[in-house]
């Protein structure tokens, strides 16, 4: 089948297209990497399915983690870092107990975030997280009525963390600095308003 | 300090516990001191960080931050307790893996090195329940005799969450099937534990699943209390302030997103355990929680 049809209308181009896998689409690096990151066998998996059997998100959307373990063996790299079914997984754990192979499927998806965010995949919530970390030490982060109901506790208004000894953050953002996460962090907030 | 048989520990707060639920903090620190425990400030600590947010962008990023706190208790040359799975996972796991991987550890070195630390590999981490649940630490019976106010009558179900206990071949907790020591936790108080169906269930909220797409986290949340309404239960309790917000709030905004009304009170179990060894309410911030707290009081003052 032709990859492309050159058909007039582009919808019908897009509704037609050919959906087939072919050797060039794979990068046999990407499993290699995603095993490295994660610090998971993933080569190992079976397709047995017990995974996507043990998921709290599958019955409720078309995220698959069989389907991410098979794309990481198939080294299809660019279908599974950019389907947003990536961002579903709660990392519960649930399909990594049961792995007849003992495999951790929920590190694959990890390491396979990782490479998204690489490529500037990242949802913005997990962005925003990253600033306030970066602001105060916390991603959720002390508030007026909070502080008032601590007092009430007979416990200061500040906790014990960066929120009392701001004089620690500095060298929090010095690590966040030297990823240079929170610039990219703010730039990708700001394509993304 | 005090030298009377106390274990001590350096009390790692997380995030939602002292800004969102204080009445957890000051429960952990009241009820743990009359089991024998006391916990103690670990100055300057941060949010573990948040390893669905965090670890999701860049695991050495994730890795480093942990270890800074970690530093933060062996500088301090005490082990670290704390009240969270969510921050269990960060602390407790990082911990180990920089324990046991040389060129992770020298990884993270490197970048700690930049802010005058270094992280040696010194101390261990544990989750408060699970040192309340050890026989050589508090164990169920000095847990039980703690008990002034015993919770008679409630019927009580818990929610293990995950990343306490799993993934389980990195963890010492055996079983996440159908554990049941939380359950026995609970007893010790004086109320009665209830199943449910499919009780190891996460509830929906980690990942950064809960940002990203609240309706489908919801689901998962809804799909729980289904689950616990089934068998009656009087109120949820669980050891993860994550979860607490997940089902505590996520009970008001099931009901705006979906109409379904549930009204189930949810209790860190040092909330619980503070009831039990008789603080009053007032002590425990329970007016901040979402769901109405009082129709469980009501069964047990």
């Amino acid at each position: 089948m032709a990859r492309s049809k050159n058909y007039q209308d582009p919808k019908l181009e897009e509704k037609l297209k050919d959906r087939k896998y072919y050797a060039t689409d794979s990068n046999p690096d990407f499993l290699k990497e995603v095993e490295k990151i994660g610090q998971t066998i993933a080569h190992m998996c079976y397709q047995c399915g017990t995974c996507t059997g043990s998921c709290p998100s599958a019955p409720r959307s078309s995220y698959r983690i069989r389907l991410f373990m098979r794309k990481a063996v198939l080294g299809l790299e660019e279908e599974a870092l950019t389907d947003p079914d990536l961002w579903l997984c709660t990392t519960c754990y649930s399909c990594t107990d049961r792995c007849p192979r003992d495999i951790a499927p929920t590190d694959v998806i990890m390491a396979m975030r990782n490479l998204a965010a690489k490529r500037d995949i990242v949802p913005r919530n997990f962005l925003q997280t990253v600033q306030l970390i970066y602001k105060s030490g916390h991603g959720v982060p002390n508030n007026d009525v909070n502080r008032a109901a601590r007092v009430k506790l007979g416990l200061e208004a500040e906790p014990e963390t960066t929120h009392k000894y701001p004089e620690y953050i500095p060298g929090i953002q010095k690590i966040i600095d030297h990823y240079e996460l929170k610039a990219k962090a703010d730039r990708l907030v700001a394509q993304g308003e | 300090m005090s030298g009377n048989n106390m274990r001590q520990y350096a009390f790692f707060l997380g995030c939602i516990a002292p800004n969102r639920y204080p009445g957890i903090e000051a429960a952990a620190i009241k009820t743990s001191k009359k089991v024998g425990i006391e916990l103690l400030p670990l100055k300057g600590a941060s949010c573990c960080p948040a390893p669905g947010a965090f670890g999701s962008i860049d695991l050495n990023i994730w890795y480093a931050m942990a270890a800074r706190n970690v530093v933060l208790a062996e500088q301090m040359n005490m082990d670290i307790a704390l009240i969270c799975n969510g921050c269990y996972k960060s602390i407790y796991e990082v911990n180990h893996k920089l324990k046991h991987n040389d060129e992770l550890r020298d990884g993270v070195n490197e970048v700690l090195k930049e802010i005058d630390m270094e992280f040696k590999g010194t101390v261990d981490v544990w989750h408060l329940a699970e040192l309340y649940y050890d026989p050589e630490i508090v164990g169920i019976k000095k847990l039980a005799d703690s008990v002034t106010r015993p919770l008679t009558g409630a019927k009580i179900a818990v929610h293990y969450g995950c990343h306490l206990m799993k993934p389980k071949k990195e963890r010492h907790f055996g079983n996440t099937e159908n554990p049941m020591w939380i359950e026995e936790l609970v007893a010790a108080l004086g109320a009665e534990p209830v199943q449910y169906r499919n009780k190891m269930q996460c509830c929906g909220a980690g990942g950064g699943v809960r940002g990203y797409d609240l309706a489908h986290a919801l689901d998962i949340t809804n799909e729980k209390m289904i689950n616990l309404q089934e068998v009656g239960a009087d109120a949820l309790t669980e050891v993860c302030p994550f979860c607490q917000l997940q089902y505590d709030r996520g009970q008001i905004e099931i009901q705006e997103k979906f109409g379904s009304t549930y009204g189930l009170p949810v209790l860190h179990y040092n909330e619980l355990l503070g009831l039990a060894q008789g603080m009053n309410p007032d002590e425990l911030a329970l007016d901040l929680h979402a769901v109405d707290v009082e129709p469980f009081l009501k069964k047990i003052l």
